[in-house]
């Protein structure tokens, strides 16, 4: 993969603008509540501006890794610290641009410790950048552990629902994860011989099969408890329930796809034959997930868990795309990991809303809630079209690669998972009948609309779905350019 | 000039020698004992390290000074200022022994600063035995119930029994090479391993550090004297004491590196028990100290994954390991300390409330036990990782394996002392005042903790440089 050397550190400068705030806001008091607001929205901002500055002007015709930076930090051990861009991970990058912007203008109504709650909120995103920029396997992984640590205190102090047994079954599920993950990364490094982390350079180096099997399961399987590969999901809709709301937006929007994006850059990425091994293995439990996410989703009456576990469903897809190994499937599945993220950041968002003013996320409590809110029931109502797949949302184009090539590659699974998601779809719009169209519960009817400040985040991601849903060229090409190289390099 | 190469040692001997004139006094004056022993403390420390790029031999090539050696004293004198530091308030001990707790303290270090320099076994075990016997008095002298008695006459026995252990084992050694000189035992030792009576040899002589580090089959002593123990004692024992073990564990298990497989396979199987069992009988702990016990027993196992790797990357992440559990460990106990103001034991559940009884102590508190569970960006994650890396390059995947599966495991209980700390409400518990001194130590073990986590190199290429002279 050619390199192209950054003119000025832009990603590090993404990197570093949520650490900066980080520290500034350990300097602020806990009542300099607008303060801390303030410097956190600057921060995510500043990350957010240059993720967009990154997508936007990628080279896609040049190709390659853009951006470079790239310095020797551990030389001892083969260290470097070595960041880039290239068409796979920018729209992640802008995913998490994104969603910790908005999740920032979600939280803004928090109360409750306000100063630890973003300082801890920061230091997760600065994780999830960091994954998705290295290409050196130690600092992916360090960033990766930064990412999913937090999670435990932001759950158990913000967050609602059994938070406690909540974030003890998701941290411990998670490093579980990594204790599959670390043996997998020095395998890899240790049988290399070349006493070296980078990506790249371990690209290069065929390695034998059995360690190419060997550490391509374990890294699909560490790496897949994120990504909430069935049947490793159990965490994921008892966390999302239980964390507060942007927390939810960024692990379910943005964490979950460090899984499968792990899965794709580094155990795809380095083991090819061992990919080509495991890939029936993976089209398996990825479209049992689909199928799975669809018909237990259904029988939820709390909003969170049937968008918790909309997710296992839609995070298959993205698994049922990286196992067909095809250029469409591929880009699908990026496609995909772009657009449901962006997509679960508006429905939590949405009903992290309703849940902070009415205290109840029960379907049928809610009963007719577009009549009281209708501005608030409407960023859900979108979310849910999105997700059940309707044209002219980003979501329709990532899921059409995926299938188009999953029935090419698995006809059997591939059928299945179209099946279960016309169903999850006609079902969807029950739920989104029962919360929000039958008759109004009469508690509910002194609450005011969104305000359009608080609507904002929600416009804003509304419009990302809508852009590329209108535009998915933009995107396909832009995740083509590498996906591409990516496939003939296998 | 010879004499200057001595120059930490006689410092301490000096600060000792203070100490124990104080220790004559017929009335304590306890204050001012705290403050001349801590000034002291941190002069030592100073001198140790203007003393780190000292190099030459001493007495008839007993006793080496190396960048190895004095890397270790620099660590043994921080370690014995930090506890100065946090022994302000010595509820634990009666007024009348303040004195000797320092004075046990400062002989203790002096043992371990000339253990780590010698290189002859008979000076080996002098050293040894000068830290231990401070350390058997100085258990027993909590205030109290009896538990102190329980916990000193256990520490004194697995203490001399392990020994025993090595004496056995360093007489089969000099039985078999007619010297007591490292030097000349080294090249001696590839054709005596054939044979049973170097393994065992090796094995046995490594047990009596096997004891100050805790591994299994010699760490029983560990929970109770942690609880047993007066907390600064205990936070001594924790921190200094280990690292002095790793560095002698380092010179003699290097006698063992021609061995091959079955002197290997035996610290294999020693690192699993111990990782293993410690970290699963800590699950179960509700005493604080008695859970740090369980957990140090874990962390000797991972210690040993760096050692068996007998070559420069492993002994050197093991260096690094032991530095950053001096540290992160000590971090912990500091909070305990503060917490634990009358030098009462401290229950994992009266951590409750922390964060509001002082958001900084929770701070450190969070970053220390991070630390130890091996989350990035600390030390204990590098440290950690490397280790695991250099381990991975000798080909030991299952032993990679069992040891990330145990950092699983850790932090279920790990994080149960944050839940502790951020969750249970603490009602009606007075927030606690932290004196400017113990703010900067907060601030800067803190600080350590991140940057050595992130920034590592300049630590690895030190220890680099430093186990090339023992190995």
């Amino acid at each position: 993969m050619t390199e192209h050397l950054a003119s000025f550190p832009y990603l590090s400068c993404m990197l570093l603008s949520p650490v900066v705030g980080l520290f500034i806001l350990l300097f602020l008091k806990e009542h300099q509540r607008l303060a801390i607001r303030m410097v956190s929205l600057v921060a995510a901002g500043i990350s957010f501006g240059l993720s967009i500055y990154t997508f936007v002007s990628y080279d896609k015709a040049l190709g390659g890794l853009q951006f470079v930076e790239k310095y020797q930090w551990v030389k001892a051990f083969g260290i470097t610290y070595f960041v880039g861009v290239e068409g796979m991970n920018a729209p992640l990058l802008l995913l998490t641009g994104i969603v910790i912007f908005t999740g920032v203008l979600t939280m803004w109504e928090l109360q409750e410790r306000v100063k630890e709650y973003f300082i801890f909120q920061l230091a997760l995103v600065t994780g999830v950048f960091g994954v998705f920029m290295s290409y050196d396997m130690f600092f992916f992984f360090l960033f990766y552990e930064i990412a999913v640590v937090p999670m435990y205190i932001l759950i158990l102090i913000w967050g609602s629902t059994r938070k406690i047994y909540a974030a003890m079954k998701l941290t411990l599920y998670l490093m579980a994860g990594s204790g599959l993950i670390i043996p997998g990364i020095l395998l890899l490094y240790s049988s290399s011989g070349l006493f070296t982390f980078n990506m790249l350079q371990l690209h290069a180096v065929q390695f034998s099969p059995w360690v190419q099997k060997l550490t391509f399961v374990l890294m699909y399987l560490g790496f897949g408890v994120l990504a909430g590969v069935w049947p490793f999901h159990t965490w994921s809709p008892v966390g999302h329930v239980a964390a507060p709301t942007a927390v939810s937006m960024l692990h379910a929007g943005v964490l979950m796809k460090l899984g499968s994006f792990a899965i794709l850059r580094v155990a795809m990425y380095l083991c090819p034959q061992g990919f080509q091994y495991w890939a029936q293995f993976m089209g398996l439990l990825a479209a049992t997930g689909i199928v799975y996410g669809v018909f237990v989703g259904l029988a939820q009456t709390d909003l969170k868990y049937v968008i918790g576990y909309s997710s296992v469903s839609h995070m298959g897809i993205v698994g049922l795309g990286l196992a067909t190994g095809t250029v469409d499937g591929l880009n699908g599945a990026v496609f995909q990991m772009f657009a449901h993220g962006v997509m679960t950041a508006l429905f939590f968002s949405a009903v992290g809303y309703i849940y902070d003013r009415t205290h109840t996320r029960d379907i049928h409590e809610l009963g007719g809630f577009s009549k009281i809110m209708p501005v608030a029931s409407a960023f859900f109502i979108t979310a849910a079209l999105c997700g059940a797949g309707v044209p002219g949302m980003a979501s329709f184009w990532a899921e059409l690669l995926v299938l188009i090539a999953a029935v090419k590659v698995f006809p059997i699974r591939g059928l299945f998972a179209i099946a279960s998601l016309v169903i999850g779809a006609l079902f969807a719009l029950r739920v989104v009948q029962n919360t929000f169209f039958n008759e109004p519960n009469p508690k509910f009817t002194h609450f005011e609309d969104v305000s359009p400040f608080l609507g904002l985040p929600r416009m804003i991601l509304i419009g990302f779905l809508i852009f590329f849903g209108l535009f998915p060229q933009v995107m396909v090409s832009m995740i083509k350019s590498s996906i591409v190289p990516f496939i003939q390099g296998m | 000039m010879t004499m200057l190469l001595f120059g930490p040692e006689l410092y301490f001997l000096l600060v000792a020698l203070v100490l124990f004139f104080f220790s004559l006094r017929r009335t304590p004056k306890v204050k001012a004992d705290h403050t001349v022993a801590t000034v002291l403390a941190l002069v030592g420390f100073l001198v140790a390290v203007a003393c780190i790029g000292q190099k030459g031999e001493l007495f008839f090539k007993a006793y080496r000074v190396d960048l190895f050696s004095q890397i270790f004293k620099a660590a043994l004198a921080l370690g014995l200022f930090l506890v100065f530091m946090i022994s302000r308030n010595l509820a634990g001990i009666e007024e009348r022994l303040h004195a000797e707790f320092y004075l046990f303290l400062t002989t203790c270090t002096l043992g371990m600063m000339m253990l780590v320099s010698s290189v002859e076994l008979l000076t080996i075990y002098v050293s040894l035995e000068l830290s231990s016997y401070s350390l058997y008095i100085l258990v027993p002298m909590r205030r109290g119930d009896d538990i102190d008695v329980e916990a000193g006459i256990k520490y004194l026995f697995i203490g001399a029994v392990s020994s025993g252990f090595m004496l056995f084992g360093l007489s089969y050694i000099f039985g078999a090479t007619h010297s007591t000189y490292l030097t000349d035992i080294i090249p001696k030792m590839p054709e005596l391993l054939a044979s049973p009576i170097g393994l065992v040899g090796v094995l046995l002589s490594l047990a009596g550090f096997f004891f100050k580090l805790s591994v299994f089959p010699f760490h029983f002593w560990a929970p109770d004297v942690y609880q047993g123990g007066a907390n600064q004692v205990v936070t001594f024992i924790a921190t200094a004491s280990k690292a002095a073990a790793v560095a002698l564990v380092l010179r003699i298990a290097a006698l063992g590196a021609g061995a091959g497989y079955d002197f290997a396979q035996a610290l294999v199987i020693l690192s699993i028990i111990s990782m293993t069992l410690g970290n699963l009988v800590a699950i179960i702990q509700k005493d604080f100290k008695r859970m740090l016990a369980y957990s140090s027993i874990a962390h000797a196992g991972y210690v040993l994954i760096g050692i068996l790797a007998f070559n420069e990357a492993g002994y050197s992440s093991a260096v690094y390991y032991a530095l950053a559990y001096l540290i992160m460990n000590f971090t912990v106990f500091m909070v305990l300390n503060e917490v634990a103001r009358d030098g009462r034991d401290l229950k994992i559940a009266e951590l409750a409330g922390l964060y509001h009884r002082s958001p900084l102590l929770s701070m450190s508190l969070i970053l220390g036990i991070f630390a130890l569970a091996g989350v990035p960006p600390s030390i204990g994650f590098t440290g950690k990782l490397l280790l695991f890396t250099s381990a991975m390059n000798q080909g030991y995947f299952l032993l990679v394996l069992i040891g990330a599966v145990n950092g699983t495991i850790s932090l279920y209980y790990y994080l149960r002392v944050i839940y502790a700390a951020y969750f249970i409400k603490g009602e009606g518990l007075p927030p606690i005042q932290l004196s400017w001194p113990t703010k900067m130590l907060n601030y800067a073990l803190c600080a350590t903790i991140l940057f050595f986590g992130v920034a590592p190199d300049s630590i690895i290429e030190l220890a680099r440089a430093a186990v090339r002279t023992v190995l």
